[in-house]
């Protein structure tokens, strides 16, 4: 490939081209990290044990429970975030690929 | 024609519109040409055939042109013979009648609720889970309208026109033929149709058309009789079988006739209308290998019509319908009563013409005549149409290369052919197979009179005629429907060119569409936290979020802040995902120019 395989519209064109998010493949990701980031969170927090003058173990995240129910920051805990945060996350990346996706045909029209 | 006097010979190849047009100029102008026609009747593709006195067309012709010439041409010759016709054309789909162009109240009303909200979730789907690649028909009107409105409108007609599957018809040509229509559009002017009324308001189809009373034949056959008149002869059942060339002249033709009797024809000028591929297969002698092996590569879709005679006044007011279902295999219905009442002799009768659009040698296409009317009255009757008992009488009409077919390479094989043909300038190809051209009667007609006209001296390139130029009024409608009429032809899928490969890896994202998504996201969860903890209430609800005032200014854990915590959200939301969008692309941007310099493609940053 070189210069001349290309006219100069199409030589325009590279990199021209706007990427659509899939919103299965932006659920799933996000889905896979939200979970791992909320499980990782609490289960660190139950290694590290009370800080502070705190008897309590992470009274901040667990706060989330207001948003979670059922969730605390325990082992049990850990694994209902696990599946809150999945679900969060994948709910927030469907949602995030749905409306770039609307904006992008859009503004293309 | 064989005696030698000094005036201008010229042989026509072909009594259709293009080949009676340049005869009929030419006679106009003193030439006395002679036009050979191998069928027994004029009028090519747009013949009328007549029946026990019903008459049918090859398809509905409708006369209408943006050529002021050639619709004062028309108006002269037939001038009062002309109708002007309400039309109406609706698609028929699983037993329902679709206004066409499609309208959205109608279009709700016939489908019923559950299948309209079934649509909107497909359309939903097809938002969030398009297609990676739009590179054939189906993934093209899917991203945009769904599968379910993909499936009902746009798969089976296109399909049963064309005869290739949807996958198999690249995308461009769905997006030249529907660009201007989308479902927010159609929504809207169902909802309030009078902010539609700019300029990019989808137009309803010419409402009305110029229609002979007798058909299209009428006219060519009027024609024809002006040409005798004139002392021009038109031989029916003659056809050309050699072109005779020396050197870069073609000096004559030979035809021969019904009863197998051979004539030599010397000529100064040959016409030809006949198909291009034909063309280069009588040649004598014969044309260099890659123009023949071009033209022997050039593609026809065939068409077949079956007449049938119905024991009945009045069957729909439509004057053709578009059958959708894909149960059945006819494609386009015509009702010819509704064209001109002028066509059907027994007014207590009507005459239906069932289009099948098939390939030249298929199966239905070798079906024995009586075996295709019963396949009609069977189809008519499955669709709800008409009553078969009820059909008195049937015929079939077999039109071989009704549509020339645009595929993969058919540009690189009518350059090959021309490559020939140019280098012949007493050799005029003009005309729809002539030129292997997708054109109606009237841009048949100007290449015609161009050729003509060129006889005469002038040098016009019958080659520049503008078939493309889409029909205003049609051109919307058609985009509409996305499945038929008579301009653009399908081409296939291709494979992606190295600009869409680079394209594909390296697309940017759109930092407004990102930080408009990521706004609105981030707008959501905060009025829903903070909602979500309004509404739990107790003692001290919210402190910990109530921090969130630190940067964003006026927020705190009221009904109030959750709006301005809304606000907030979407603004960082927004500046968030623009930013980000716009890191994507500047490193991706990076990455490209590195490739493209790597391959020696590119001196300076990318422009
Ligand atoms: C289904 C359908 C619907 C259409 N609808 C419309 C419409 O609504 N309005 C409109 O304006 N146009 C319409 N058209 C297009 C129109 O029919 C054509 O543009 C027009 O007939 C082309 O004229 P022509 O003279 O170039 O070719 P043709 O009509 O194909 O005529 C060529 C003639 O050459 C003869 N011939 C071929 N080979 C030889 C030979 N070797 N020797 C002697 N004679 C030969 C053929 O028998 C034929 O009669 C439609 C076409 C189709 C298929």
């Amino acid at each position: 490939m070189n210069k001349e395989h290309f006219s100069e519209d199409e030589w325009k064109a590279i990199g021209q081209a706007i990427a659509r998010l899939r919103a299965s493949v932006m659920a799933v990701t996000f889905g896979i990290v939200g979970g791992l980031m909320l499980f990782v969170a609490t289960t660190w927090l139950l290694i590290l044990g009370p800080t502070g003058d705190s008897e309590h173990v992470g009274p901040t995240l667990g706060l989330l429970a207001n948003f979670f129910p059922g969730y605390s920051v325990s082992w049990s805990g850990a694994v209902v975030g696990l599946f809150y945060g999945a679900l969060s996350g994948a709910v927030s990346g469907f949602v995030l690929a749905f409306v770039y996706n609307l904006i992008v045909v859009f503004r293309k029209r | 024609m064989n005696s030698t006097d000094s005036k201008v010979r010229c042989v026509i190849i072909g009594g259709g519109p293009a080949g009676l047009t340049a005869a009929l100029e030419l006679s106009r102008a003193g030439v006395e040409p002679i036009v050979f026609e191998m069928d027994k009747q004029v009028g090519g593709i747009s013949r009328t055939v007549d029946y026990k006195g019903y008459r049918f067309d090859i398809g509905g012709h409708r006369f209408f042109t943006k050529v002021d010439r050639v619709h004062s041409w028309w108006m002269d010759i037939l001038s009062d013979e002309f109708l002007v016709r309400p039309r109406l054309s609706r698609i028929y789909y699983q037993g329902k009648f679709f206004d066409y162009p499609l309208k959205p109240k109608n279009a709700l009303l016939n489908v019923g609720l559950m299948e309209a909200i079934l649509v909107g979730l497909s359309y939903l789907k097809a938002q969030a889970f398009p297609y990676r690649e739009e590179k054939n028909l189906e993934q093209w009107v899917t991203n945009r309208f769904g599968k379910r409105l993909f499936t009902m409108f746009f798969k089976t007609y296109t399909e049963k026109v064309w005869g290739m599957k949807c996958t198999e018809i690249g995308a461009d040509w769905a997006a030249q033929r529907i660009k201007n229509l989308n479902l927010g559009k159609a929504a809207l002017s169902m909802l309030a149709p009078k902010l539609l009324t700019g300029k990019n308001q989808i137009t309803t189809l010419i409402e009305e058309f110029y229609y002979p009373r007798l058909g299209p034949g009428q006219m060519w056959e009027r024609v024809t009789d002006m040409l005798e008149e004139r002392g021009c002869p038109v031989r029916l059942e003659h056809r050309v079988k050699t072109i005779h060339r020396d050197g870069e002249q073609v000096i004559g033709v030979t035809v021969v006739d019904g009863d197998g009797n051979e004539e030599r024809f010397d000529a100064d000028h040959v016409i030809s209308t006949m198909p291009i591929k034909d063309l280069l297969n009588v040649m004598d002698p014969a044309p260099p290998v890659d123009a023949l092996e071009a033209a022997n590569r050039l593609r026809y879709r065939d068409f077949l019509t079956v007449g049938l005679v119905i024991d009945s006044p009045e069957l729909f007011p439509d004057n053709w319908i578009y059958i959708h279902s894909p149960d059945v295999k006819v494609g386009r219905i015509q009702n010819f009563g509704n064209w001109s009442p002028y066509m059907i002799p027994d007014k207590s009768t009507s005459c239906i013409g069932l289009e099948y659009f098939v390939q030249e040698g298929d199966e239905l296409w070798t079906a024995d005549d009586e075996a295709l009317i019963e396949l009609g009255k069977k189809e008519t009757a499955k669709l709800g149409l008409i009553d078969p008992d009820k059909v008195i009488d049937g015929v079939v009409i077999r039109m071989p290369k009704a549509y020339p077919v645009y595929d993969h390479g058919y540009k690189e094989n009518i350059d090959s052919i021309r490559g020939y043909t140019d280098k012949i300038p007493n050799l005029h190809l003009i005309g729809r197979n002539g030129q292997h051209r997708y054109n109606n009667q009237d841009h048949s007609m100007v290449t015609a009179m161009y050729a003509a006209e060129n006889i005469l001296g002038a040098n016009h390139d019958v080659w520049d005629v503008n078939v493309e130029e889409e029909y205003h009024e049609e051109a919307h409608a058609e985009k509409g429907h996305g499945a038929s009429g008579e301009r653009l032809v399908p081409q296939r899928v291709r494979e992606a060119s190295p600009i869409e490969i680079l394209n594909d890896a390296f697309a940017k994202y759109d930092p407004v569409a990102l930080g408009g998504a990521l706004g609105t996201m981030l707008g959501f969860v905060v009025f829903l936290a903070t909602a979500g903890l309004l509404l739990k209430g107790g003692e001290d609800a919210g402190a910990t979020l109530a921090l969130l005032g630190n940067y964003f200014p006026g927020y705190n854990v009221t009904w109030a802040g959750s709006l301005v915590g809304a606000l907030w959200g979407s603004i960082f939301g927004y500046i968030i995902g623009f930013v980000i969008a716009v890191g994507i692309n500047v490193t991706v941007s990076i990455h490209l120019g590195k490739l493209l310099r790597r391959l020696g493609v590119l001196d300076g940053p990318i422009g």
